[in-house]
């Protein structure tokens, strides 16, 4: 049966069903209905019904003044000399189901010899070249940012499966704590140290977040934070110079660090949704 | 609990990234009855009903077409600018295989480039003069990467929709891939760094250079730093694809592609053996980011039940 207007025109109506004997035979003697004909019934609708019923679903995750809780690890992508690892944290408040305001904290201090955390490329550059390379070492940054949720997505995974997933803009402005190794500094009279410098920094980025419940996410992220930053002083004239106003350059170096972080999220409440039975 | 960890330990399967150790969170805690993820329970006519009807085959017995641009990252001293085609034809919707290729028309020096040509130093005495002969033609020493192509083994294990600022609706996967790719490398021909006293220096200081081929001296190893040879490095290549489509044979794809192989970056004598040859090759992960435009054939599109 396909419900269609060419099988609803080829039936006429039927008769009734004709009641059951009851084993009581006085009783259908009795009766004035033996040999009539039963009640007909209705004619049905000659009228094609062209609707459709479609199922929606609900949006799978509400973020709603949820907040979000979110660790991750982070490193560099772009910065060919110096590794930079860092563990961060993320506090988010959700407004709207698609905007939330929050900060994010990243810490990259790690207490080791930062040269060791050279590239392979800098002792090359350095032993082939003759080229001395101004690298600042970071300790840690703090931003305030706005995310956005633009795109909302699901996947089906073989027959059975689905997933639920979403990608964000995120980014906001903060600061980011520096200080420069002393590269040319070593080679002189002169031992130049350097401390924590403070600059304002900023970030923009691009997120993909995986439902794994309704509370719990994978997310990795597409993040360029940037900042100007000032490097040692490489003038060949100042390198004896005691005067530590010296050692920095006079200028600021606009520095564009893009670096991918992954981590968890964790949406509170909990909320348990019901589902249809 | 047995099922719901097995339900959770498949979606950490889905993501790949995920160690075992992060299964512990939060999120494993909570009561077996309640639903999760997208498996409802639901019962009546939709019992036992498969997770999408009507399913759109974007790639079953379909041929895909996608000219495309990219640029590689992370180069430590030039990167490429692509132009190129991939073709691809999908036995079945999940699993295709595909060939591409594209050729290198611009390249851009990186900073550090910039920086040799600028500040690099030639110290007296050739200590350092077989691997900067002279910094001003430094950029015409560092390797190049010609032209690129590649067979390779397409998995489409994720597909479905996505509502961009809950307007507009499109279908979309992910495809992993997996192969061969082959590329035209173009580095600093093979010279052997020669002493004042003529010989090879064997890792001393360098005053002339003798370039493989060639019986003449070059002095100062000008001839040595603009001298290319090319060759064509055989690489394993992998990498992930987002892919939109927009219409029934009409898409958009970003892509990202890496192919790791060992070529010489900046035409120096890596090893410090007093020459410029295979052994100074060092490995490089290149990767590329590419958008493309995906053509399918034929335009019609079938469905599943």
């Amino acid at each position: 049966m396909e419900f269609s207007l060419d099988e609803v025109e080829e039936d006429k109506p039927k008769k009734a069903k004709e009641p059951e004997t009851r084993g009581d035979l006085i009783e259908e003697l009795a009766s004035d209905e033996g040999t009539a004909e039963g009640p007909i019934e209705p004619a049905p609708q000659r009228e094609e019904i062209a609707e459709e019923i479609y199922a929606v679903q609900q949006i799978y995750a509400l973020r709603l003044n949820r907040v979000e809780l979110a660790p991750s690890a982070a490193f560099t992508l772009n910065d060919p000399y110096l590794k930079h690892y860092g563990l961060g944290f993320a506090a988010n408040y959700w407004f709207t189901n698609v905007l939330a305001v929050g900060v994010n904290f990243i810490w990259y201090d790690w207490g080791a010899n930062p040269f060791e955390s050279y590239t392979g490329i800098v002792p090359r550059i350095q032993d082939q070249f003759t080229l001395g390379v101004p690298i600042n070492e970071w300790q840690f940054g703090l931003w305030a940012n706005f995310t956005y949720v633009p795109f909302y997505g699901k996947f089906k995974v073989g027959k059975k499966k689905i997933f639920q997933w979403d990608s964000y803009l995120v980014g906001g402005v903060g600061l980011m704590r520096t200080k420069p190794i002393p590269v040319y500094g070593l080679t002189t009279t002169v031992t130049r140290s350097f401390d924590w410098q403070t600059n304002v920094a900023f970030n923009v980025g691009i997120g993909l977040r995986i439902f794994l419940t309704r509370y719990l996410t994978f997310f990795t992220e597409f993040r360029a934070y940037m900042w100007p930053d000032q490097y040692e002083n490489d003038d060949v004239e100042d390198r004896n110079n005691p005067d530590p106003s010296t050692w920095l350059q006079s200028g600021s170096t606009f520095v564009a660090n893009t670096s991918i972080q992954v981590g968890l999220t964790f949406f509170f409440p909990k909320r348990e949704y019901r589902l249809p039975k | 609990m047995m099922t719901l960890v097995k339900k959770t330990l498949l979606r950490l399967g889905l993501v790949t990234t995920l160690v075992a150790g992060l299964i512990l969170g939060d999120g494993l805690r909570g009561d077996a009855s309640v639903a999760c993820a997208q498996e409802v329970h639901v019962s009546g006519p939709l019992a036992g009903a498969p997770a999408v009807k009507k399913l759109r085959l974007w790639r079953e017995m379909r041929l895909h077409a996608e000219p495309f641009f990219a640029f590689t990252i992370g180069d430590e001293y030039a990167r490429s600018l692509i132009v190129g085609g991939e073709l691809r034809f999908h036995f079945l919707d999940w699993l295709g295989i595909g060939g591409w290729g594209g050729y290198t028309v611009g390249k851009l020096d990186t900073n550090l480039t910039d920086e040799v040509q600028s500040n690099g130093v030639v110290r007296p005495g050739g200590a350092n003069r077989l691997d900067l002969p002279t910094r001003e033609d430094f950029p015409e020493q560092v390797g190049r990467l010609n032209w690129w192509s590649g067979v390779e083994l397409h998995f489409v294990p994720f597909r479905g929709k996505l509502a961009m600022f809950q307007k507009v609706f499109f279908d979309a996967d992910l495809d992993f891939f997996v192969g061969a790719a082959f590329v035209g490398v173009e580095e600093r021909t093979s010279a052997v760094g020669l002493g004042a006293d003529g010989l090879p220096s064997g890792g001393g200081s360098v005053a002339d250079c003798l370039i493989e081929g060639s019986s003449q001296i070059d002095d100062g190893c000008r001839g040595s730093q603009l001298a290319r040879s090319k060759r064509t490095a055989i690489a394993p290549s992998f990498g992930v694809a987002f892919s939109a489509f927009f219409r029934e044979f009409l898409g958009i794809s970003l892509k990202w592609r890496g192919i790791p192989f060992k070529y010489n970056t900046a035409g120096t004598d890596n090893n410090k053996d007093g020459q410029i040859d295979s052994n100074d090759r060092i490995r490089q992960f290149n990767n590329m980011f590419t958008v493309g435009i995906i053509f399918v054939l034929p335009p019609k599109i079938k469905t599943t039940d």
